[in-house]
C-alpha cells in the first residue's frame, strides 16, 4: 500500500510491521464516484428547487443566498468526496497471515483489525448492483463478537470467491469455539 | 392430566434421570396462569371497573336498573367466557409444551397454532438460571434458563417446574456438558454437585450501593431545581408536578435493592453460582471457561466507600437489556478483596506470581505500576486527566486493560477468548503519534479499549496480542471441564492467591 502518501508524523503508520497487503481493484472508485454521484445528484435537484421557484419568480420571497448556498454546499461536498475516494480506495488492504487475516482502511481515521481465521462464525460475500455491473464483491468477516467490524470492499467477483473458499478452508482447520 | 412432569425418582432423592428419545415431559399444569397472571389480572381489572363504573353512573342518572342498563346475563356471559376463554388457551398451551432432557440435547416443544420445536446441545452450554419471580415463588415453582451462545437472543425457557424438579435439571444438564464420567451401576443418575459458598453481600452493602449511586446524584440535581422553581415562583403546589418524578426515583431504589438483595456467591464443580433477589430470586449459574470477558468499575462517590462492581460478558447473556443488565453482573458492590475473590472464581489462573498487585494496580494504579504499559506524555493533550490510567498489561494468561479517571475500569481478557483486535488512529492521535486499541469480546457489557498509546508500543501489543491468542487458542481448554481425560494444559501454575481451585478438579 502507497505508504508513501500517507501523511507520516512522529516517523510511524499504524500498519503492522513486515506485511505485504493486498490491495482492492480499481474499479471501486468507478463504483464510489458512481454512487456519489447519484447521491449528489439528489442532493442537489432537491436543493434547487427553492432556487428554481425564486428564478421563475413563484418563490421570491425566499433569501437569494440561502437559494445559491444551499446547492453550492451540496456541489462542493460532492468535490470533495470525489477527490478522497481515490485515496479511501487506495487505503484499503488485507493480508492473509498464517492464523489470521489483517484488513485496514481509512486516510484521516485509520484502522486496521486482525481476525483469526479461528475465530470465525461465517463469512458473507454481497454483490449489489452496481457492484455487479462492475464484477466486484465485498465479502464481510462475522465473529462471535458485535465489534468485528471486518468488511472488504471491491474485491474482484474472482478473488472474492477464491478469499472465501480460503477463510472457510483455514477456518474448518484452525476451528476454535467460543 | 396424568403428566408425568417430574423426570426421575420422586421426592427427596437428588438424582435425576436423563431421558430416552421417547420419553417427554410437562411443565407444571399452573404455569401458564402464573405467566399469564397478568393478563387475567388487567382484564379482570378493566372489566370490573368499567362495569362499576357504569353501575354507578347509571344508577344515578337513568334511576333505573342497578346494573345501570347492562343486564346481569351479559355481565355474566362476558366474565364466563372470558374464563372459558382462558381456560382453554391455558390449558391448550401447557398441553403442547413439552420438553426432554437427554444425554446429548435438550428439546424443547411449544406452540399451539405455531408450533415450535427447539433443540440444544448441552455441550454448547454457556449458562443455566433458575428464576423465581414472585408469583411463581408463591407456587413453589421455578423457571430454567437455559442460554447457548447466540448473543442472548433467545434463551431456551422452561417455565415453570418445581423448585427441586429445575434443580435437578440444571444438575443434570451441567453435568453432561461437564463430561462427569457415567457411573456403571446407575448410567442414567446424576448427582448434584456440592456447592461451597464463597462470599454474602450484607443487605446495608446493597443500600448503600443503591444510595451512593447515580439515582442519588439525580435526586439531588433535581431537588436543587425544585427548590429553585419553588423560591423564584412562590407557589409550592408547582411541586404536584414533582410527584410522578419522585415515584420513579423510589422505583429505581426499590428495584435496585430488591433485584441485588441478599447476592450471594458459591463456586461448584459446575462453576461460579451467584444467588440474589428479594422478591424475583435467581440462581445463576456459569460453567467455567464460560466467561469471556470481566470488567471491574468504580465511579466517583464509590471511591470513598472503597466498592467496585464487577460485569461480565458470558455468550449467553448477550446485551441483556430486559434486566438492565443485572445478569451480567457477578458483584454489585464488593471491596478490593471481594473483587480479587470474584476474579480469582472466574480466572483460577491469573497467569502471573503477584495476582493481588498487579490486579490492584489495574484498578487504582497510575503510570508504569506494576509492569503496566501507559500512555506516553504527548497524550496529555487530548486526554488531560486519564492519560497516565490508560493502560495495559499482558500476563500469562490475560490482558488487563485500564483506563478512567473519574470512572476507573479495569477489563480482563483472557487470551484464549480474544475475538479480534483492532488498532484505530484519529487525526489528532496520529498527529501526536498515538494509537488506540480495541479487543473484541463477545456481546456483553464489557468492551476493552486501551486508548491512546504510542505508535510502536500500540503495534507491538496488536502484534504480540494476536499471537498471545493464536498461542492459546491452540492449547485450546477443553469444552467438557470435568472429562475424565481433561487436557488441562493451560494451568501451569496454581499460585491462584485465594485457592478456589475447585473449578479445575479435572484430575
Amino acid at each position: 500500500m502507497g505508504r508513501k502518501n500517507l501523511p507520516r508524523h512522529h516517523g510511524s503508520a499504524i500498519d503492522p510491521e513486515g506485511v505485504q497487503f493486498l490491495r482492492v481493484s480499481e474499479r471501486l472508485i468507478t463504483a464510489r464516484f458512481i454512487s456519489a454521484g447519484i447521491t449528489a445528484l439528489i442532493f442537489l435537484a432537491v436543493t434547487c428547487v427553492p432556487l428554481v421557484l425564486k428564478l421563475t419568480g413563484v418563490w421570491g420571497g425566499y433569501p437569494a443566498w440561502l437559494a445559491w448556498a444551499a446547492p453550492a454546499v451540496v456541489v462542493l461536498s460532492a468535490v470533495w468526496e470525489m477527490v478522497l475516494i481515490p485515496r479511501q480506495v487506495r487505503a484499503i488492504g488485507y493480508a492473509e497471515r498464517n492464523e489470521d487475516l489483517l484488513v485496514k482502511g481509512g486516510i484521516l481515521f485509520r484502522r486496521v483489525m486482525v481476525v483469526p481465521y479461528g475465530r470465525m462464525q461465517y463469512v458473507d460475500v454481497t454483490m449489489g448492483p452496481l457492484e455487479r455491473m462492475l464484477g466486484l464483491s465485498t465479502i464481510h468477516l462475522h465473529t462471535a463478537s458485535p465489534g468485528t467490524n471486518a468488511v472488504i470492499n471491491g474485491l474482484p467477483a474472482a478473488e472474492a470467491g477464491r478469499l472465501r473458499e480460503q477463510l472457510s478452508a483455514r477456518g474448518e482447520a484452525k476451528l476454535a469455539g467460543l | 392430566m396424568s403428566g408425568p412432569f417430574t423426570g426421575g425418582p420422586l421426592s427427596g432423592d437428588p438424582v435425576f434421570t436423563t431421558d430416552t428419545e421417547e420419553t417427554w415431559h410437562r411443565v407444571h399444569p399452573v404455569s401458564p396462569l402464573v405467566r399469564g397472571w397478568v393478563a387475567v389480572a388487567a382484564v379482570i381489572f378493566i372489566f370490573g371497573r368499567n362495569s362499576f363504573d357504569s353501575l354507578l353512573t347509571g344508577g344515578w342518572e337513568d334511576g333505573g336498573s342497578v346494573t345501570g342498563g347492562t343486564p346481569v346475563g351479559i355481565i355474566g356471559a362476558v366474565v364466563g367466557a372470558a374464563v372459558v376463554i382462558f381456560g382453554v388457551s391455558f390449558f391448550l398451551s401447557w398441553r403442547f409444551t413439552r420438553y426432554q432432557v437427554t444425554d446429548a440435547n435438550v428439546h424443547i416443544n411449544s406452540g399451539v397454532v405455531f408450533r415450535q420445536q427447539r433443540q440444544a446441545r448441552i455441550d454448547r452450554v454457556q449458562a443455566i438460571d433458575v428464576v423465581q419471580p414472585l408469583v411463581a415463588r408463591a407456587f413453589g415453582l421455578a423457571e430454567l434458563k437455559f442460554e447457548v451462545a447466540d448473543g442472548g437472543k433467545s434463551a431456551m425457557k422452561l417455565s415453570f417446574l418445581k423448585l427441586d424438579e429445575a434443580k435437578r435439571l440444571r444438575a443434570a444438564i451441567l453435568a453432561r456438558a461437564a463430561g462427569v464420567p457415567v457411573d456403571p451401576q446407575s448410567p442414567d443418575q446424576i448427582h448434584e454437585a456440592p456447592e461451597n459458598h464463597v462470599l454474602t453481600l450484607k443487605p446495608g452493602r446493597i443500600v448503600g450501593a443503591a444510595f451512593f449511586s447515580g439515582t442519588t446524584l439525580a435526586v439531588f440535581i433535581v431537588g436543587i431545581a425544585a427548590a429553585v422553581v419553588v423560591s423564584l415562583s412562590k407557589e409550592p403546589s408547582i411541586l404536584v408536578a414533582a410527584v410522578p418524578i419522585a415515584l420513579g426515583f423510589i422505583a429505581a431504589y426499590w428495584k435496585a435493592v430488591t433485584t441485588d438483595y441478599n447476592f450471594r456467591v458459591a463456586v461448584s464443580p459446575d462453576g461460579v453460582r451467584l444467588h440474589y433477589g428479594m422478591l424475583e430470586t435467581r440462581s445463576q449459574t456459569i460453567p467455567p471457561g464460560r466467561v469471556q470477558a470481566v470488567g471491574v468499575t468504580q465511579g466517583p462517590i464509590w471511591r470513598m466507600a472503597g466498592w467496585y462492581k464487577v460485569h461480565v460478558n458470558v455468550a449467553g447473556y448477550g446485551a441483556d437489556s430486559s434486566q438492565s443488565g443485572a445478569r451480567s453482573v457477578i458483584l454489585p458492590a464488593g471491596t478490593i478483596d471481594e473483587v480479587m475473590t470474584m476474579l480469582g472464581l472466574v480466572f483460577p489462573d491469573p497467569g502471573t506470581d503477584r495476582p493481588f498487585e498487579v490486579f490492584t494496580a489495574g484498578l487504582r494504579g497510575k503510570g508504569a505500576d506494576q509492569g503496566f504499559v501507559s500512555s506516553p506524555r504527548q497524550a496529555r493533550w487530548i486526554d488531560p486527566l486519564a492519560w497516565r490510567r490508560n493502560a495495559f498489561h499482558a500476563t500469562g494468561t490475560a490482558l488487563l486493560c485500564r483506563r478512567g479517571v473519574v470512572f476507573r475500569q479495569l477489563d480482563v481478557v483472557p487470551h484464549e477468548r480474544t475475538q479480534s483486535l483492532g488498532l484505530r488512529q484519529g487525526p489528532f492521535a496520529a498527529a501526536l503519534g498515538l494509537a488506540s486499541f480495541e479487543l473484541h469480546s463477545t456481546v456483553g457489557p464489557v468492551r476493552p479499549l486501551v486508548k491512546h498509546m504510542s505508535v510502536a508500543n500500540a503495534l507491538a501489543l496488536f502484534d504480540d496480542q494476536a499471537l498471545r491468542a493464536a498461542t492459546a487458542r491452540r492449547i485450546h481448554r477443553a469444552e467438557q471441564w470435568l472429562a475424565p481425560q481433561a487436557p488441562e494444559a493451560v494451568t501451569p501454575s496454581t499460585d491462584s492467591h485465594n485457592s478456589n481451585e475447585e473449578t479445575h478438579r479435572g484430575d
